[in-house]
């Protein structure tokens, strides 16, 4: 017998020897270590290293297009930050756009969510469901460019109705008075269906002896809803308001091919002016800066929701 | 005899020395295959051009130097391919061995070393040294970093102008003409000449006249958008022409020369212009403009000559192009016509390997031909040679080109900074001039004040001026 075959992986005592040697990974102390390493690495690469880079990055003046190397300069960039008209603006027009938006979007999602509701007889109800999932999974950019059109003040189908009915048009993308609103209607008309989504899940939560009990004892909606919808329904809408307000708070593909943060700065939210300080200005420190801040404040509202589920829980 | 016999020999010498010389700096790639990738920007019809008449120079190097080249292209919108390319340079990659630059790009490429610097080649290359370009705008806008220096870093891949499209239909009409003249009191321009002479006031009752919201049409389109560097671009013809700076090139200052009360004035003309525009005209970038144009929604648009091409039949008419009117100094005082200049130059990355640096070189040789250049016009786009510009019939070859030729020069032409920090001053100017048109702010002093502070201050930083900005400068708010 040659040694080479002897040694190979093709033979069987080969892979009891392997076995053997590999044979303390079964002890579970060192498995569930051993099954982390893969996230772990896809974390650290992914997430922490580019992480500790931004925020090396924002103590340093970096403009990428001079190819002047990096000038470390402290906190100015955040001193020059704190201190913007400019970038207060954006982030008061990013809070209006993000409370307005995810509070509309949940009041009406949850109604369109409980007019579904056990609704499975209802004729029509798939495709129904079909057509208010769909601007959901639309791309934002084909959303962004065909209400664009829809709002457009020449020929635009809501100044043909507006005209035709008030005589009246709006350039509602060129006027500064009304361009916020009307951006934060087609977030609206995106992403209703996703808090309708999340009701749908919440009430599917219920037990249905619970609300069989509740038949029984002759509750009426505004009891059911607090007292037996709510209590289980409310961790995954509060999941869904979490998620929404993330989203929202990073907002910025729709809004740039409608308005360009234009007019003015009247829809220049956060996600715009650091799409700006990186990619038009070429103003990397700075950019890193403001996506610091960015990131604090999000979360800052993930902190505060899980702070207010955490309470109610407790007082349960 | 024998003394025949002499000068022969010394003449093949002298021959033989001069074609060696000639070919001592070359590198040989008889026999080579070589791959050349460029980077150009899509939806730009002479960009695409010039990509597309690429290939024809494979069969010129192979007949002229015995070497194949083939060529891979890679695109980027106006907006982000700025990005795309110094992304690349950044890091020493010879991804693009040719890009296609905006010419306000140039400092931003040369600066940091990224491109090369082609005095070197315009001197020892004949062909490239013998090329007479037609106007000195050419070399200023394409070429020079700093602006207007002798330091050269493009190469002009195509020419551009702002020239005026009319609906020629609307303008001849008889009923029309008696009426504006009816209202006016004076004649609408009739031909290119009416056009070269008339001025701003004229015009603009002529936009007032063909303003018919009732018919869903307007009298003008114009670059008013916030993206890139539209309203910056139309902004400046109103203070060009009418007699304003935007800076110092020679001492970076900005702040008393940018923000004066003749630039206010001049955006305020701008501003008003606005009136005579369709609904939503704050938002109007080439896009827009085209859009507008096509479906036959203005009488007249001021726009690139570069995409005469896609705006030849607009919607129920017919067009006529001609140079943009003239402005008066100052509202009031001599006529004057300075336009932003567009157009793309070549530039060279300066971190390919001397094989694809010499077929750079060969490809911009075969360029500025004659035959290419001439091929390059009837194809749609816009050369900048004198030979070819100067040819008989070439303002025919296509129905832009008189008015383009016309703009070509340096007294009618003008571009902004060629700085390496073009982009971050672009990005607040834009911001600022923005804020006014749509009405964020009120004076235009105001977006003035602030464009210029920040753009002190931005030249300051960067060590480009020793002019520092001024205190109260900080305090300016875009409200």
């Amino acid at each position: 017998m040659d040694a080479s075959s002897a040694m190979g992986p093709g033979d069987a005592g080969f892979l009891t020897r392997f076995r053997e040697k590999f044979l303390f990974l079964e002890n579970p102390k060192y498995l569930q270590h051993l099954l982390l390493v893969p996230v772990l690495i896809f974390f650290i690469v992914w997430n922490v290293i580019p992480l500790l880079w931004l925020v090396g990055l924002s103590f340093y003046k970096y403009v990428l297009v001079t190819g002047e190397p990096l000038k470390f300069i402290g906190l100015t960039n955040f001193k020059e930050i704190f201190g913007s008209f400019e970038i207060w603006h954006a982030l008061s027009n990013t809070f209006f756009f993000v409370i307005i938006g995810t509070l509309s979007q949940t009041v009406l999602g949850i109604i369109l969510g409980f007019l579904f509701w056990d609704s499975k007889d209802l004729p029509g109800r798939r495709f129904a469901l079909t057509l208010i999932f769909t601007p959901m999974i639309l791309a934002p950019l084909a959303t962004g460019s065909f209400f664009k059109l829809i709002y457009d003040p020449v020929f635009g189908i809501v100044n043909y109705f507006l005209k035709s009915i008030a005589g009246v048009t709006i350039d509602f993308l060129g006027s500064t008075a009304w361009a916020l609103p009307s951006v934060l209607i087609v977030d609206t008309w995106m992403w209703t269906p996703f808090m309708m989504m999340m009701t749908l899940a919440a009430l599917g939560s219920v037990p249905k002896a619970e609300l069989e009990a509740a038949e029984v004892e002759n509750l009426s909606w505004y009891r059911r809803l607090v007292h037996v919808v709510l209590p289980h329904g409310k961790f995954i809408l509060m999941l869904g308001i979490l998620l929404r307000t993330i989203d929202a708070f990073k907002s910025m593909d729709i809004i740039f091919t409608m308005t360009g943060g234009g007019p003015g700065n009247a829809t220049e939210l956060i996600g715009i002016t650091l799409y700006r300080q990186a990619f038009n200005a070429f103003t990397m420190g700075k950019a890193s800066a403001l996506a610091i801040i960015a990131l604090l404040i999000a979360i800052s509202f993930t902190s505060i929701y899980l702070y207010i589920l955490q309470k109610k829980e407790e007082s349960m | 005899m024998k003394k025949s016999r002499f000068f022969m020999v010394l003449f093949i010498c002298f021959a033989l020395l001069v074609s060696v010389s000639a070919q001592a700096g070359r590198v040989n790639l008889k026999g080579k295959k070589i791959t050349m990738s460029i980077l150009g920007i899509a939806g730009w019809y002479p960009s695409k051009l010039g990509v597309d008449m690429s290939p024809a120079f494979a069969k010129y190097a192979k007949k002229k130097w015995g070497y194949d080249v083939k060529f891979t292209f890679e695109e980027a919108p106006f907006t982000s391919l700025f990005q795309k390319a110094s992304a690349s340079l950044a890091t020493k990659s010879d991804d693009y061995n040719i890009i296609v630059s905006d010419s306000q790009w140039l400092g931003g490429f040369a600066a940091p070393g990224w491109i090369v610097k082609v005095n070197k080649l315009l001197e020892s290359n004949p062909r490239l040294k013998a090329i007479k370009w037609y106007d000195q705008i050419v070399v200023d806008t394409y070429m020079s970093y700093p602006l207007g220096s002798k330091n050269y870093w493009g190469l002009p891949l195509e020419g551009d102008t702002m020239v005026l499209y009319v609906r020629k239909d609307k303008l001849l009409d008889p009923k029309e003409r008696k009426a504006f003249k009816a209202k006016y009191g004076f004649d609408m321009p009739k031909t290119f000449e009416d056009f070269e002479k008339l001025t701003m006031p004229k015009f603009e009752k002529i936009l007032a006249f063909f303003t018919r919201p009732k018919e869903g049409f307007y009298g003008l389109a114009q670059h008013t958008s916030k993206v890139y560097d539209f309203v910056c671009t139309a902004a400046h013809n109103y203070i060009w022409s009418r007699g304003g700076r935007i800076w110092d090139n020679k001492t970076g200052q900005v702040w008393g020369i940018l923000n004066t009360d003749q630039n206010a004035r001049s955006l305020a003309a701008y501003k008003k212009s606005l009136q005579w525009m369709p609904p939503g005209g704050v938002n109007y970038g080439n896009s827009q403009i085209m859009e507008a144009w096509n479906n036959g929604k203005v009488f007249c648009a001021i726009m690139w000559a570069a995409v005469g091409q896609y705006m030849m039949h607009p919607k129920g008419g017919e067009m006529m192009i001609v140079p943009p009117p003239m402005h008066l100094i100052d509202g009031k005082g001599k006529p004057n016509r300075v336009y932003s200049m567009g157009g793309q130059p070549w530039v060279i990355n300066a971190f390919s390997d001397k094989e694809h640096l010499q077929v750079a070189e060969d490809f911009m040789e075969w360029w500025y031909t004659e035959d290419t250049q001439m091929e390059f016009a009837r194809r749609g786009g816009n050369p900048v040679i004198k030979s070819v510009l100067d040819k008989k019939g070439f303002e025919k070859i296509k129905p832009w080109f008189r008015a383009y030729k016309f703009m070509l020069r340096r007294d009618r032409g003008r571009d902004f900074w060629h700085h390496p920090m073009y982009s971050v001053m672009l990005a607040k100017q834009q911001e600022a001039f923005h804020a006014y048109i749509s009405g964020q702010v009120k004076d235009p002093k105001v977006a003035l004040d602030y464009a210029a502070y920040h753009l002190q201050k931005i030249l300051y930083e960067h060590g480009s001026t020793k002019k520092a900005p001024p205190k109260e400068g900080a305090k300016i708010r875009l409200k």
